[in-house]
């Protein structure tokens, strides 16, 4: 066999992943329809829930007396989630097309298929995060924790991002059609609001009480909100960590054996 | 038009909305969505603001159930709708639509027969809502009159929205377009007191919630199930949906005429 | 079978589907395409051309049998497969909010091209494929036969030495075929082994050195065109005499084989020697005066091939 002078000798896993995060980057800019409606709904949340829920900092005990302060992280946090499904829909897209099979037919490392696109996702989550902070500051919040409160606002979203990116990609994997996208979508649309993402535990009653109480969103929303409801503290930080960490090796472990499992069936 | 015998007209009306409630019917993906979401979010306000209604600004309630009714009613009725509107543009997409201009069918018949499927689509959704939401405590205080109103201000309601929907249908023949249109209606919901009262917001918020139609539509409902079966609530239940119906109803018709014409 | 040929299947299977009812897509296929010819994987929609095409490519796993290419497991040794194989797939699978420049060099670094060599590689298969011009436009621009050009490029990105083209040609018009085609020879002088796919027997015949048939998931005939068209039978010659001399002359004829049933004015052998048997005929039918107006041979085709191990027809059922 004669040996070509193109041999893959500069193949790795973080070369590619950065040539896929870019060609992610460029298609968003290039279809900004699939891209504005995920900024848009954040702050659409942001200013909807502060303003119609505006008496709830009223009650006894509530953290802030600024609506906004409680409702931006939640937005903030709901559109780093669809951030991440909407690497699902992209994915279903290649699969769909045929381009998917293009990428998986190529020698490259299939850790760089997942982690490409993923920090693809990275980047995007921050400039949505960005943004709608911007917007929510205009719209009167006010940072309590300073700048490591912020950072925690970062860091809960792009974990989370990380999170629903692993599970959109994985049901991707699986579903290869448009089914999945409403299966990603929904999924983590009830655990996102079954949490404290509305009010906070103390107030909550009933059933909801117990289903916030152990879901680890709630973990993850009160780490977004560090920084909007007074000082930050440890005990408000760790849960969220670990639950994003313990829920990101899940789901990008998920994505990775239905990236396996292409070849399967 | 041939046969423009009234009876004739009405038979076929009634033929288009029972082919537009099957359609219903028979996708269930179009259906669940507009009853399990608002069913959710009444079940996840009822636990969230459960006591939140001591709040000054809220009216006296027995419970927030009562309270958020109202608003999952009308929410289910705007979801609904969207549905019924752009079922019309994938009719003009596919042809359908033509075919039965072609046919001896008349043409209000067609629009008439959509909005009428609609509407009953929304009655049944306020009925379902209400008696589903009994053994959780629902308690109407208007009684079987004040049901009454409620059921025929959803059906109201799913005209005038669904009158929107079918104008944008006619206009545009897509129904992405129409889809298109489901935020704006998203939006003019939250800008309203659907999930909590106005007397409670502040600002240019409550400025905006105040100006909202949707805001009295609501109020009424809510009155008919909180308070009870007064004039006042049954003027607003009615009259608004009625109001939005005239205006959403006559753009229908002009685009209908537009793409007839146009043909 | 030979170790060192670049493809060899054995017993090659792919079930679909539920296992207690599974679809047979690919039912037993061995194969073995040898280096530096163009071999010609013909069959109808679903005979399991595609499946065995996707198995050999990595993209999809055997349900049993083995198969290697470019001398390593498809399986086991999946990812030195990849390296070394080119593929150009039947859709021509390409993002349209890219440009041809772009999906080049995002393929250059998928195969591990070194980074140097990135642009001017782009630049020269770009060249080479007459897309220099539409380089840094949106692929969604492309024409179908732009698109397939591009495709072929990319599958050259890294030099394969194996190449998949998996109906290269569907869809398109004559004059973009016949450029793909020429592109295919070209390749191949080069050096490169081709398998590629396709459901037009013109293809097949004008390409390929070997072609197999695949119907319902099984190879039911595998040869060069012309040894399978042979084995259908003999060709016909067909001639045209002066009036009058028709007799002399199918007493000349059925000296080389059965005479065929033919058009008013024409007469037809089965040259049972085959098509070397012409220049005799001539020559006898010289020798006994007759002057031969119009002469015409027409080999059996792929086709009839087909329809004499399947029982169908290919063309015509697309």
């Amino acid at each position: 066999m004669s040996t070509s002078h193109f041999s893959p000798t500069h193949l790795s896993a973080v070369r590619s992943s950065r040539a896929l995060s870019a060609r992610g980057m460029r298609n968003m800019r290039r279809l900004p329809s699939t891209f504005i409606p995920t900024l848009a709904m954040p702050i659409f949340q942001a200013i909807a829930f502060s303003g119609t829920f505006f008496a709830i900092t009223k009650l006894p005990g509530f953290p802030t007396d600024r609506s906004i302060n409680w409702y931006l992280p939640l937005a903030v946090i709901m559109g780093s989630a669809f951030a991440g499904v909407g690497l699902g829909f992209t994915t279903i897209r290649d699969i769909e097309t045929g381009f998917f099979d293009r990428l998986r037919m190529s020698p490259t490392p299939r850790s760089a298929l997942i982690l490409g696109p993923l920090i693809m996702t990275w980047v995007r989550t921050v400039i949505v995060v960005t943004m709608v902070v911007i917007v929510g500051f205009g719209f009167g919040a006010r940072l309590t924790g300073g700048v490591i409160g912020l950072l925690c606002l970062y860091v809960a979203s792009i974990g989370l991002a990380t999170v629903s990116a692993g599970w959109g990609l994985g049901i991707a994997y699986r579903f290869r059609d448009m089914r999945g996208a409403a299966i990603m979508q929904l999924t983590l649309f009830v655990v996102m609001f079954l949490s404290s993402a509305q009010t906070p535990l103390y107030v909550m009653t009933g059933w909801l009480h117990s289903v916030a109480r152990v879901n680890p969103a709630t973990n993850v929303l009160r780490l977004s909100r560090q920084g909007f409801l007074g000082e930050v503290t440890w005990n408000g930080v760790w849960g969220g960590l670990l639950a994003l960490v313990g829920g990101s090796i899940l789901t990008l472990t998920f994505a990775y054996r239905g990236l396996r499992g292409l070849e399967r069936d | 038009m041939t046969a423009a015998a009234p009876a004739v007209a009405l038979r076929q009306t009634a033929a288009m909305s029972k082919r537009s409630i099957l359609a219903l019917v028979r996708q269930p993906a179009l259906v669940v969505p507009s009853i399990v979401f608002p069913l959710f979010f009444a079940a996840l306000g009822t636990s969230s603001f459960g006591r939140a209604t001591g709040l000054p600004g809220f009216p006296k309630v027995d419970s927030f159930l009562d309270f958020s009714l109202a608003g999952t009613i009308v929410q289910g009725v705007l979801f609904g709708s969207v549905q019924s509107g752009s079922a019309l543009a994938t009719d003009i997409e596919n042809g359908f639509f033509y075919r039965l201009l072609a046919s001896p069918t008349s043409r209000l018949g067609i629009l008439v027969g959509r909005l009428m499927g609609a509407a009953a689509y929304g009655a049944a959704q306020t009925a379902f809502f209400t008696v589903l939401l009994i053994p959780f405590g629902l308690h109407v205080k208007g009684g079987v009159a004040g049901a009454v109103v409620m059921l025929v201000s959803g059906g109201l309601t799913a005209i005038a929205i669904a009158g929107f929907m079918a104008a944008m249908a006619l206009r545009t023949g897509s129904s992405e377009a129409v889809q298109g249109i489901f935020p704006l209606v998203f939006i003019a919901l939250f800008f309203s007191s659907a999930f909590f009262p106005r007397q409670t917001m502040s600002g240019a918020y409550r400025h905006i919630a105040n100006a909202n139609p949707i805001s009295y539509l609501i109020e009424g409902l809510r009155d008919l199930c909180i308070t009870g079966f007064t004039a006042s609530a049954c003027a607003k239940a009615l009259l608004v949906p009625i109001g939005i119906m005239v205006i959403s109803f006559s753009l229908a018709l002009r685009s209908l005429a537009k793409r007839v014409a146009a043909q | 079978m030979s170790s060192r040929s670049p493809i060899v299947a054995s017993q090659l299977v792919r079930h679909f589907g539920s296992s207690d009812n599974p679809v047979r897509a690919v039912d037993g296929v061995d194969l073995e395409v040898r280096e530096g010819e163009i071999f010609g994987f013909l069959g109808p929609n679903g005979a399991g051309k595609s499946t065995t095409v996707r198995m050999l490519t990595t993209l999809l796993r055997p349900t049993s049998g083995t198969a290697s290419v470019a001398g390593f497991d498809i399986v086991r040794e999946a990812d030195k497969v990849r390296r070394n194989i080119g593929v150009a797939l039947q859709d021509a699978a390409i993002d349209p909010l890219m440009t041809g420049n772009e999906l080049l060099e995002l393929q250059a670094v998928l195969y591990g091209i070194a980074p140097s060599s990135v642009k001017p590689r782009a630049g020269e298969l770009l060249e080479r494929v007459g897309l220099t011009a539409a380089a840094d436009r949106r692929v969604g621009t492309y024409s179908g036969g732009m698109r397939r050009r591009l495709d072929l490029a990319l599958s050259l990105i890294h030099e394969p030495t194996v190449l998949f083209l998996d109906e290269p040609t569907t869809g398109l018009d004559p004059m973009s075929r016949v450029t793909l085609w020429e592109e295919v020879r070209r390749l191949n002088k080069e050096g490169t082994t081709v398998l590629l796919t396709t459901q037009y027997l013109e293809e097949a015949d004008q390409l390929a050195d070997r072609v197999a048939i695949i119907d319902g998931g099984k190879i039911v005939r595998e040869g060069a065109p012309r040894d399978l068209k042979a084995q259908v039978g003999a060709p016909t010659l067909l001639i045209t005499v002066d009036h009058g001399l028709e007799a002399t002359a199918s007493r000349v004829l059925a000296e080389f084989g059965d005479m065929r049933p033919t058009a008013e004015g024409t007469l037809g052998v089965g040259l049972a020697a085959g098509a070397r048997a012409v220049t005799d005929v001539v020559r006898r039918l010289d020798e006994e005066g007759i002057v031969v107006h119009h002469l015409e041979l027409n080999e059996p085709s792929l086709d009839d091939v087909f329809a004499e191990a399947t029982g169908h027809r290919l063309e015509g059922e697309k």
